[in-house]
């Protein structure tokens, strides 16, 4: 039996802001974009979320709700610095740490010998102790439903005005009966529209979810069916990784309107391509392995791979590799698209052999080069290729 | 046709010209090997895939005289199964079948007639430049395996052969290597030649020229596209490969800030140890090349792989100039390590992201240039 953690740092931006600036305990504030350039709330403090405001809202709405609200454009640097402070106590007790952003993280505790909560308290105690955050912890036998708990255990503070601190425990056996209540949307991987459908028919919680018969996931669904009945019953075997075994990376995009037109498609592809090399180019990082995945509308999924002769961090080497293999998966007016994905694993290092003379790869490597420093400068959208130039108004 | 020769000789020849066989052609009489009487006293075999042909002559007592051509694998892997002892081969002109008689074993074997098989060229030699084939092999050694294995440049799969007065040289490259070797010829050609020739020919032309002591003479005639190597026994005809090779020598780095010298053999061996861990990573190796005062220098070869482990390997060397440290895909450092004769070897480098230089130490007629890989 696992003992996997989550933990979330409550409201974790502000609580840095808080430390900087004492004034601001108990008042209502937000950190986030300027209203008067349609910003939105990155993180809100709990006295301004009594108002209703809440993150990823637009500030300036935000501001309607709650007029005393103060506003702070963030500091960054302060926030990596107090996730890595955070992150480094959390390795004290294990190495399998999965951290999923900058202020939430999986912990595989399984070999400890003392129980989920006691540990979960003095994480939570060491947290608040060296670096006077609060946090909030969901414990349980695997990673779906110790995130679950954690996500029920800090609403349940909602409207108090104050961090939650909230420590959730969900023994092993008792998965089925913590989830049976719960809307079916607060499961991964189910969002609005596969909530929606499946509030067509009656299944509004995750007990009712897991009630449904297999057939009828199983044809609404697809293969993805039978994975939403196994998570319903709290059921979860995926392992905690740590970030060196990240063995792949990945973007898929799902089309609000299922997609049967190849130039569109083509034209994702290569925003998709880009956004993995991008990824690959931060992480100083290059891949032997590129993949393609396409689900039609009827959720049957494909994938297709190619291992390529030189490891590679080039959009263009990525999008020929997948056109090539979109192509052999392509039958025109054949059926229509749901999602499509560009992956590439078989990551190391980045090194790349130098050329004798100038060619065409070595021409895109510095052309990409001085794109990502734009980029990095003045944000993704200040470049880009000649034909996604947005259509006049 | 009714030949008789020796199990031996014929399995020799065989394994000489097997390997221009095409089992896959659409053209069938491709995957055979022409079998034909050459004279009372020798046989001629043969086989082309239409861009490498390879004949060889071996000797027979011919009876009879005739041709045929028969399946490569059949033919090969039953004469590999036959005693040593005389082959008796008779040809049933009317079937095209050909049966081949040895000890107790007596086969018959379909075959297509010869005048499907596509004519080879005959040679006009007099032209031709003469070499030694222990020479020539050995720059072929030193040069193609510099060559690019991928077709998206075919003009990279092939070496380039210059013949300019007295002398011969052999160039390769794959835009991350190059690798020149120089000669001299004793007879020069009445006019220059600039050829490229496929790296995988002149490899099996290096296979089968075995007997160094020979001469080869190596022929092109005008506007056929063709280069024909010629032995005493052996005959090999390669396509050319058309196009602009690029422009080697100016590529070429004529000065350098540290220049390197190490034991050949201690060299390789250390590239050998590193290369088990790099193979896991790339294949990179870093080289941090140390002088120290008044004594000799350490070349430090290192690898390190995130599944695998890691490796550092000193060698002992002399070392004029800076420290410098860069790093090399260290199969290509193997490679041409491999294929230097001195025993000393120099490494001449400049920088972490510029060519370096690697050369017999006493011998100017041979030199590689490796391009580093670059670590972000």
């Amino acid at each position: 039996m696992r003992k996997i953690l989550h933990l979330d740092l409550d409201a974790f931006f502000c609580a840095v802001e808080e430390l900087q600036r004492p004034e601001l305990h108990g008042k209502p504030f937000a950190v986030g974009g300027r209203p008067d350039s349609r910003g939105v709330v990155s993180s809100c403090s709990y006295a301004a979320r009594v108002f209703g405001v809440r993150s990823a809202m637009p500030m300036s709405r935000a501001l309607r709700l709650c007029p005393d609200l103060t506003v702070i454009t963030g500091n960054y640097a302060a926030y990596s610095q107090a996730s890595h402070q955070v992150m480094d106590i959390l390795r004290r007790y294990t190495a399998l740490l999965e951290q999923i952003s900058i202020d939430e993280a999986f912990m595989d505790l399984s070999d400890l010998p003392r129980d989920g909560r006691a540990l979960a308290q003095e994480i939570q105690a060491a947290i608040q102790r060296e670096c006077k955050l609060p946090c909030s912890l969901g414990v349980a036998a695997n990673k779906l439903v110790a995130k679950i708990a954690n996500d029920f255990g800090k609403s349940s503070h909602r409207g108090s005005g104050t961090y939650p601190n909230a420590i959730t425990v969900v023994l092993p056996g008792q998965e089925a009966s913590f989830l049976e209540k719960l809307p079916a949307q607060s499961l991964w991987g189910v969002g609005p529209k596969t909530g929606a459908r499946l509030a067509e028919f009656g299944i509004l919680t995750i007990g009712q979810l897991a009630q449904a018969p297999a057939g009828l996931l199983q044809r609404e669904f697809g293969r993805y069916g039978e994975e939403l009945a196994l998570r319903a019953r709290g059921i979860d075997d995926s392992p905690v990784v740590t970030e060196h075994d990240v063995k792949s990376v990945s973007q898929e995009v799902t089309f609000d309107r299922d997609v049967r037109d190849a130039d569109r498609l083509h034209h994702k592809l290569r925003e998709l391509s880009e956004q993995v090399g991008y990824r690959l180019r931060q992480d100083n990082l290059t891949a032997s392995t590129v993949r393609i995945k396409i689900r039609w509308d009827d959720f049957t999924t494909l994938t297709r791979q190619e291992t390529l002769s030189q490891t590679t961090d080039q959009d263009g080497v990525i999008y020929g590799t997948v056109l090539r293999l979109f192509d052999q998966l392509w039958l025109p007016e054949q059926r229509l698209v749901r999602l499509v994905g560009v992956g590439v694993s078989g990551l190391t290092a980045h090194v790349h052999q130098l050329m004798l003379w100038d060619t065409p790869a070595e021409k895109e490597r510095r052309l990409l080069d001085a794109v990502d420093t734009l980029r990095a400068r003045y944000g993704k959208k200040i470049l880009r290729r000649g034909l996604e130039k947005p259509k006049n108004k | 046709m009714k030949a008789s020769v020796s199990q031996q000789h014929l399995a020799h020849g065989l394994s000489m010209v097997s390997r221009a066989v095409s089992p896959r052609s659409t053209l069938p009489v491709l995957a055979n090997v022409l079998v034909a009487t050459d004279g009372e006293d020798r046989l001629r075999l043969s086989a082309t895939n239409l861009e490498l042909g390879i004949t060889c002559w071996i000797p027979a007592h011919n009876a009879e005289q005739g041709s045929i051509t028969v399946p490569a694998r059949t033919f090969v892997d039953l004469i590999g199964a036959l005693p040593a002892e005389p082959v008796q081969m008779t040809l049933n002109a009317r079937t095209q079948t050909l049966n081949v008689r040895c000890g107790g074993s007596n086969t018959d074997i379909k075959g297509i007639d010869a005048n499907e098989f596509p004519p080879m060229p005959v040679p006009d030699l007099s032209d031709g430049i003469e070499l030694k084939v222990a020479d020539f092999r050995e720059m072929i050694q030193q040069v193609a395996f510099a060559a690019s294995a991928e077709e998206a440049r075919p003009v990279l799969q092939g070496v380039m052969v210059t013949v300019n007065g007295n002398e011969i040289s052999l160039a390769a490259t794959d835009g991350f290597r190059i690798s020149v070797r120089k000669s001299a010829v004793d007879h020069a050609p009445s006019r220059p030649i600039a050829v490229i020739i496929p790296a995988r020919a002149l490899s099996e032309l290096a296979r089968i020229a075995a007997d160094g002591e020979q001469t080869l003479v190596m022929a092109v005639p005008n506007g056929r596209g063709q280069v024909i190597f010629h032995t005493k026994d052996s005959e090999l005809v390669s396509q050319l490969i058309e196009g602009n090779f690029p422009d080697y020598k100016v590529i070429i780095p004529r000065s350098f800030k540290t220049h390197t010298i190490l034991t050949t053999a201690a060299f390789l061996k250390s590239c050998k140890q590193a290369e088990i861990i790099a193979r896991e990573s790339n294949n990179v190796v870093r080289l941090s090349i140390k002088p120290q005062e008044g004594q000799p220098g350490q070349v430090e070869i290192s690898a390190q792989s995130e599944q695998t482990g890691s490796a550092e390997v000193q060698v002992d060397a002399t070392i004029d100039g800076p420290q410098m440290a860069i790093a090399f895909n260290v199969r290509f450092l193997r490679e041409v390590l491999d294929v230097i004769k001195t025993p000393s070897v120099a490494l001449e480098c400049n920088a972490s992201n510029t060519p370096a230089l690697i050369k017999s130490v006493g011998d100017e007629d041979f030199l590689h240039v490796i391009m580093p890989m670059h670590l972000g």
